[in-house]
């Protein structure tokens, strides 16, 4: 590094000769720490310290916290389909501290962006764009580019639906640019359609290739900024900034560390009140979910909502790219001779206008979906599915990370997919050999059957001889038999005094003719002890043949020889659970 | 500024900058540890997990019928296991040599993993030895250490037959030291 070739004196504090003087000299030679320490200390700031200046420090200050703690999440996180949410899970809700690593990491990103964005608007006040400090300006626009960009990239990864959905758009918006777009859409998702490869695409982009380009830019930024020096505020002339300086280290130091502490301090704070970033349930693109992008990019969302069809490249190319150009032109556009307010008046303007309709685009969206009582149900359900995925989560994800697998009501539902569906619906068309089983057990199913036991919807399908014929009754004894059979089921919400008065029809409605009411008599029709409780749904579901229930008219195919009891329980739970669905 | 304490202002300013030096200093490493300690308490954390070789449930490896005596068979234990995030319901979790003395004798199992350094040990047919293919150890078939660097001959599994069929609980143990232990 150092040209010099002799030992550097120690110029102003001599100090007595020691091993640690020796030790001191013995580096410097050979490191040129005078040199690099100059440039640490960065020099002086005209017009005194401010706690304005303290912002570009504190957005760098920042990236490192992003850097630490990414690192850190990196040696938990898996870039695959099914091991990416699996693996955020399990940093959340397992790793020791994991949920507050992850939490910083992500709210830190947010006070990036916004300490970034103040920092911005700092320089913008400043005029110190200006000459000479173009290329500065650009390469700060840049470095603003790229923690979008950051921003974006990292919102995919744990791939829950929040991510998955709004990367998804993002996708959608890249593949609409004219000539490009449809190239683009394929390069960033890595095939047709989202995969592996958008996983890992975007994780090489977040975690290798995007640090690197921002440590380049920063690099590049700090040294330009080391050259140029503070631009004292507006309202300073030249001479009199120059008598007010003080040296950066430490009295501006001081500030930045104090802000900077401050600024962790709050997040830090936010993560442990929120018990760390939200994590939604694992992506399901089946679903229909309500796509809301993280809310540094709402205004953009809310703008694009303005320009309808064929016009939405307008809101999604056309407008950022504008202002995008205007922004990195600034420092040519605006050429004035000093850095006074007055003398900037267009620029200005333009600026807060520009950050009026940003702030009015954002709260518009954020209103409009407060008012929504259809995404306050969609957030809803959402906060369940997701709840209910971490809890399952917590057991271990199966490796095709399906977690939902975990649950035995999934189960269930794959039995009733494989042995139940071929006979019986449950979607109110009618099954094919058995009774439909939608609302099985409601009041109104039980009405139906009685009214008409061979109907399509009932036994009809099964096509049993000499089955039963239909109830003739008042509506009101009708209403007294359905009330008991009810009531049979365990229901909590049936009318003890109507199924008293049902239970003393069975006789002279003939009921007791085919069928037995106390859990022992083996007549024709099955008994009708409890009938629709879990256990005689599941009882049936065993062995339906058997004596007690339908016998030798039975058609149904006994799944005891099939099932573990375990999951004849939890598919009897599954149909009794199709009531009310 | 407003952050300076007033008694401060009438020190001296090069006694007030040491100050503040010391300071600054101080916030940044606080600032610092905020976000390492947390970091370094989620890497350790391994330290504080158990888990790793603990062998579940008996696992069926092979018909008993398959073992014939003097001819050691190399049978893969195929179970679940538990893999940080990950529940596995059929991975291989390791491999065994049963090995039978006599006709209809009683089975041993021998973990396939050198007690020296982790490698995977063979069977050569012509020696009869079991010979570990890294570091040239060696074992009989009773698992003896014959030769070599091994601190301990080949670790013994618990086996059980049950019917026709061979039973393991497949289990792993700490390499490199004379005494045996479990891991996990």
């Amino acid at each position: 590094m150092s040209a010099d070739p002799g030992p550097v004196p120690p110029a102003s504090r001599p100090l007595p000769p020691s091993v640690r003087r020796r030790l001191g000299t013995w580096l410097s030679d050979r490191l040129g720490l005078e040199e690099i320490e100059k440039t640490v200390r960065g020099g002086q700031v005209p017009g005194g310290a401010s706690l304005w200046h303290t912002l570009g420090s504190v957005a760098a200050g920042l990236f490192v916290l992003e850097a630490v703690t990414g690192v850190f999440l990196a040696t938990a996180y898996t870039p695959s389909t099914a091991g990416a949410w699996a693996s955020v899970a399990y940093i959340q809700d397992q790793l020791a501290l994991g949920w507050f690593v992850r939490g910083l990491h992500s709210f830190g990103s947010s006070a990036l962006i916004v300490v970034a964005g103040l920092h911005l608007l700092q320089v913008l006040l400043f005029g110190a764009y200006r000459r000479p400090r173009e290329l500065n300006w650009m390469v700060g626009l840049a470095l603003f580019g790229v923690v979008a960009i950051f921003a974006l990239s990292g919102y995919l990864l744990p791939w829950d639906q929040k991510g998955y959905w709004a990367k998804l758009v993002e996708a959608t918006i890249a593949g609409s640019a004219p000539v490009v777009g449809g190239s683009a859409q394929k390069i960033i998702q890595g095939g047709a359609a989202f995969g592996n490869l958008t996983l890992t695409r975007a994780y090489a982009l977040h975690a290798m290739a995007l640090p690197a380009l921002l440590l380049g830019l920063l690099v590049l930024h700090i040294y330009l900024f080391r050259r140029h020096g503070y631009t004292p505020k507006w309202s300073l002339p030249p001479e009199e900034a120059a008598a007010r300086a003080v040296p950066a280290w430490p009295d501006q130091s001081f500030r930045n560390a104090v802000v900077g502490l401050l600024v962790c301090g709050v997040v830090a704070v936010a993560v442990i009140a929120r018990h760390g970033a939200p994590l939604e349930s694992p992506a399901d693109p089946t679903s229909s979910y309500l796509a809301r992008p993280e809310w540094y990019a709402l205004p953009l969302f809310q703008l694009r909502m303005l320009f309808e069809g064929p016009l939405e490249i307008v809101a999604t190319m056309i407008i950022p790219g504008i202002v995008t150009a205007l922004a990195f032109a600034l420092p040519f556009l605006d050429r004035g001779a000093t850095t006074r307010l007055g003398d900037r008046r267009k620029v200005l303007g333009a600026a807060a206008l520009g950050l009026v309709a940003l702030t009015a685009l954002g709260v518009t969206a954020l209103a409009k979906d407060a008012r929504d009582p259809a995404y306050a149900k969609a957030r809803a359900e959402e906060k369940t599915r997701g709840e209910t995925a971490r809890r399952l989560a917590l057991k271990g994800v199966p490796a095709d990370g399906n977690v939902f697998r975990n649950d035995p009501r999934y189960r269930a539902r794959e039995i009733w997919d494989e042995r139940c569906a071929g006979c019986h619906s449950m979607s109110g068309g009618g099954g094919e050999k058995g009774p439909d089983l939608k609302d099985y057990n409601s009041r109104a199913w039980i009405r139906g059957f009685l009214a008409n036991p061979d109907g399509p919807l009932y036994m009809g399908p099964a096509k049993i001889e000499k089955g039963m014929k239909p109830v003739e009754a008042s509506t009101d004894d009708l209403d007294a038999l359905v009330e008991f059979l009810y009531a049979e089921t365990g229901a909590a919400d049936a009318d003890a005094a109507k199924a008293g008065r049902g239970r003393d029809l069975l006789s002279p409605r003939d009921c007791d003719t085919c069928h037995d009411f106390d859990g022992e008599g083996e007549n024709d029709g099955p008994n009708f002890k409890g009938r629709g409780s879990l256990k005689w749904v599941a009882a049936v579901i065993a062995d339906a043949g058997h004596p007690l229930l339908f016998g030798d008219r039975n058609k149904m195919p006994k799944q005891r020889t099939k099932l573990t009891p375990e999951e004849i329980d939890e598919l009897a739970k599954f149909v009794i659970d199709l009531k009310g669905k | 500024m407003i952050l300076t304490p007033c008694a401060m202002a009438e020190q001296s300013t090069d006694e007030r900058r040491a100050f503040l030096k010391v300071i600054t200093a101080g916030l940044g490493a606080i600032t610092a540890a905020l976000a390492i300690i947390p970091g370094l308490g989620f890497l350790a954390s391994p330290l504080r997990r158990a888990g790793g070789g603990a062998g579940g449930n008996p696992l069926r490896v092979a018909g008993e019928r398959d073992v014939k005596p003097g001819k050691p068979l190399r049978v893969t234990a195929v179970g679940a296991r538990d893999d940080a995030w990950l529940r596995l319901e059929k991975v291989t979790l390791g491999s065994a040599w049963l090995v039978r003395a006599v006709e209809d004798g009683p089975i041993k199992a021998f973990s396939t993993v050198c007690p020296h350094l982790g490698c995977g040990v063979d069977f050569d047919e012509k020696t009869g030895k079991f010979n570990c293919p890294c570091h040239t150890s060696a074992f009989d078939l009773d698992g003896r250490c014959l030769g070599g660097p091994s601190p301990r001959g080949l670790d013994e599994l618990e086996t059980h037959v049950e019917g026709r069929d061979v039973l393991i609980r497949y289990q792993r143990f700490r390499v490199g030291t004379a005494k045996r232990e479990p891991l996990g």
